[in-house]
């Protein structure tokens, strides 16, 4: 079976910062903020990626209070109904991409490289430009709140017509920020893929990797397989609400249930996204604390692989066939009947 | 709860009974392909046991035919109207708890948020089938002692049934985000037995004729401005604010506006069609020509807006012939 990973990590290779005397052949990293703006060391942008994720976490968590003090009591005490659902709506637009999905990518960049003998990430300077988009798409999302109108109030799942016609002005905002958003998570799943398949130490094989490489690789496939479909779905509300489209609306012969099978189209794997790689922490965690090696881990690399599959054929079950139906209707309503 | 004391009790006994500091070793067998098949296969073949029967009680959930009465529920912002089909019987049910209360001004109520100032009235026994739409935004229609709870999609007609078999209030609310004041449009139902069911639709459809026959006459300015605060109060004033001070940049304040001054046409359009590509909703539907006539001079002549304009319902049932 697979062979022991080296009792030390390779640290003469992949630290540049901590170990600066053993990194002679290379200049000295700038200091200050460029250091941290221009890195490409794949531990500073994990430790990046972490601080982000954990302070996007403590801003959604702060939210999540307005929303609970406010339902302490039954009746309006502290906020109004506007501006609580724009509570509701941040809380979840930053836990789920502000906080939980750049957590593990910020263990990602920690960990893989570690965990298959690789010096760096395989592509270190998209790597830092991944992470730097995120600081920009949520000061973006955040600025909304103080747009006129207030920000997004329509719910985590922003639902057509709820959030195209019927929406603040600030959506248009909230529309390029998760663009944004959808493009660092894309760029990070290519370079974790780029990683896991390209710069694995010598001798070992795809079954050989710790378990935790193997949900990130699944779930970083899963991210290009869905992120594309979200940018999609905002998209569409763009054209909605500035372009004259109907997509998302029925007198314009378009379906506000369509909007809800694109979203679910990211929305189901989008759970995967968020737990295959817990699932891929414990699988090491528990092993480790009960000294033995896990049970059947094949098996469990198979059912990682199933879940992914699953999820995808699960929303596309409910999805496919009424989008293939509906989705000349929808592009109809922009051109003329003949 | 059992299942927890047991997993929980299980684990907590390994943990602290093989603890390495009592010396124990743990055994290192890790792979069994037999026992993989087998905690796989047995849960497949429960849901598949599961579904059989589960297709067949779905199907008939999802048969709305054979009704003995048709309801048409629209879900609009932030209200319900229901529409007895073929009885010529329609009206809108507001939240019935009034905004002082909802401020913490005065007693909350046993229903607070959860009463109505009109409950939709069925009948006990017979089939009524539901026909469930929007005018705005997604809305859901959930009451969950009925065990309905449909989605209402603006443009899209859904289908639901129930039978009620003991007469009561059935309380529900809207399930589905649907801005502002979507914790603010809940549902009553009050069930009949089918005879008192039968006088009360009698009773709506006189009264309805009632109202239809108002449009012909000609109503005063403190008749329409006693009913258009009614009517407004009910519909309006939830975006608008009873002040008319509105909520912008989504709900433009009415009081001092002196577009809607001066438009006399362009208001009367605004209420009766709506603003399209906008929040504010086409009202023909919702409400009556005289409630139309009744809001529409209310907003002329209340809060220092005094026009001194007159719209008669007359002129509002014309341009809804059109």
């Amino acid at each position: 079976m697979a062979p022991k990973l080296p009792l030390h990590h390779p640290v003469e290779q992949s630290s540049t910062a901590s170990a600066g005397g053993q990194a002679a052949a290379h200049p000295a990293p700038p200091r200050g903020l460029m250091r941290w703006l221009l890195t490409t060391n794949h531990k500073e942008i994990g430790s990046l990626y972490l601080i982000f994720s954990l302070t996007m976490f403590f801003i959604g968590g702060v939210f999540a209070l307005v929303v609970r003090a406010e339902l302490f009591q039954p009746g309006l005490q502290l906020v109004q109904p506007e501006f609580f659902n724009q509570m509701t709506t941040m809380h979840g637009l930053i836990m789920v991409f502000g906080a939980v999905m750049p957590a593990f990518v910020g263990l990602a960049n920690w960990m893989v490289p570690l965990m298959i003998g690789a010096p760096d990430m395989a592509l270190p300077r998209m790597n830092n430009f991944s992470f730097w988009l995120l600081p920009v798409a949520f000061t973006l999302l955040l600025s909304t709140l103080l747009m006129p109108g207030g920000g997004p109030n329509f719910g985590w799942t922003f639902y057509a017509p709820l959030s195209t016609t019927f929406a603040p002005p600030s959506t248009t905002f909230f529309i390029l920020s998760l663009h944004i958003a959808g493009i660092s998570s894309i760029l990070g799943a290519i370079n974790i893929i780029a990683t896991i398949l390209n710069l694995r130490a010598p001798g070992m094989r795809m079954m050989d990797m710790p378990l935790f490489v193997w949900t990130w690789l699944i779930t970083a496939f899963l991210l290009i397989a869905v992120m594309p479909v979200l940018a999609g779905a905002v998209t569409m509300m763009l054209m909605d609400i500035h372009f004259g489209t109907s997509f998302f609306s029925a007198a314009g012969g378009g379906d506000p249930v369509l909007f809800q099978h694109i979203f679910w189209f990211f929305g189901h794997p989008e759970v995967y996204i968020m737990i295959l790689p817990a699932f891929g922490i414990v699988s090491a965690i528990i092993p480790t604390f009960s000294r033995k090696r896990l049970f059947g881990y094949a098996s469990m690399v198979y059912a990682t692989a199933s879940i992914a599959f699953l999820s995808l054929l699960s929303s596309g079950l409910t999805t496919c066939s009424p989008w293939a139906c509906r989705w000349p209707a929808s592009c109809s309503s922009c051109t003329p009947p003949c | 709860m059992v299942i927890g004391v047991v997993v929980f009790g299980v684990m907590f006994y390994s943990l602290f009974r093989f603890r390495h500091s009592k010396g124990a070793k743990a055994a290192h067998f890790h792979e069994h392909t037999l026992v993989e098949v087998i905690w796989t296969a047995i849960p497949l073949l429960i849901l598949v046991a599961m579904a059989v029967p589960a297709t067949a009680t779905l199907k008939n959930m999802y048969d709305p035919s054979d009704a003995d009465l048709d309801i048409m529920i629209t879900g609009q912002q932030w209200r319900w109207r229901y529409e007895y089909l073929g009885e010529e019987v329609a009206f809108t049910s507001n939240l019935g708890t009034p905004r002082e209360t909802i401020r913490g001004e005065g007693e909350r109520g046993e229903n607070y948020l959860l009463e109505v100032d009109e409950p939709l009235v069925l009948p006990v026994g017979r089939k009524v089938r539901f026909l469930i739409t929007a005018e705005d935004v997604i809305h859901s229609w959930w009451v969950p002692d009925l065990a309905v709870k449909q989605d209402t999609i603006p443009g899209f007609v859904n289908e639901n049934w129930v039978r009620i078999n003991e007469p009561g209030i059935y309380r529900g609310q809207c399930a589905e985000l649907c801005g502002m004041d979507h914790g603010f449009m809940p549902i009553v139902v009050q069930a009949m037995e089918g005879e008192e069911f039968d006088a009360w639709l009698a009773e709506r459809k006189e009264a309805s004729a009632q109202d239809a026959s108002g449009v012909d006459r000609e109503w005063s300015m403190d008749e329409l401005m006693a009913r258009g605060e009614q009517s407004y109060n009910a519909v309006c004033a939830s975006c608008h604010q009873a002040d008319g001070s509105g909520n912008p940049p989504a709900f433009p304040a009415l009081a001092g506006n002196q577009a809607l001054m001066d438009e006399r046409e362009r208001h009367i359009e605004t209420v009766v069609n709506g603003v399209s590509g906008s929040a504010m909703p086409a009202f023909r539907n919702t409400l009556s020509p005289v409630e139309v006539a009744a809001v529409i001079t209310y907003e002329r002549n209340a809060w220092g807006n005094d026009t001194g304009d007159l719209v008669q319902p007359a002129e509002i049932a014309e341009r809804l012939a059109e």
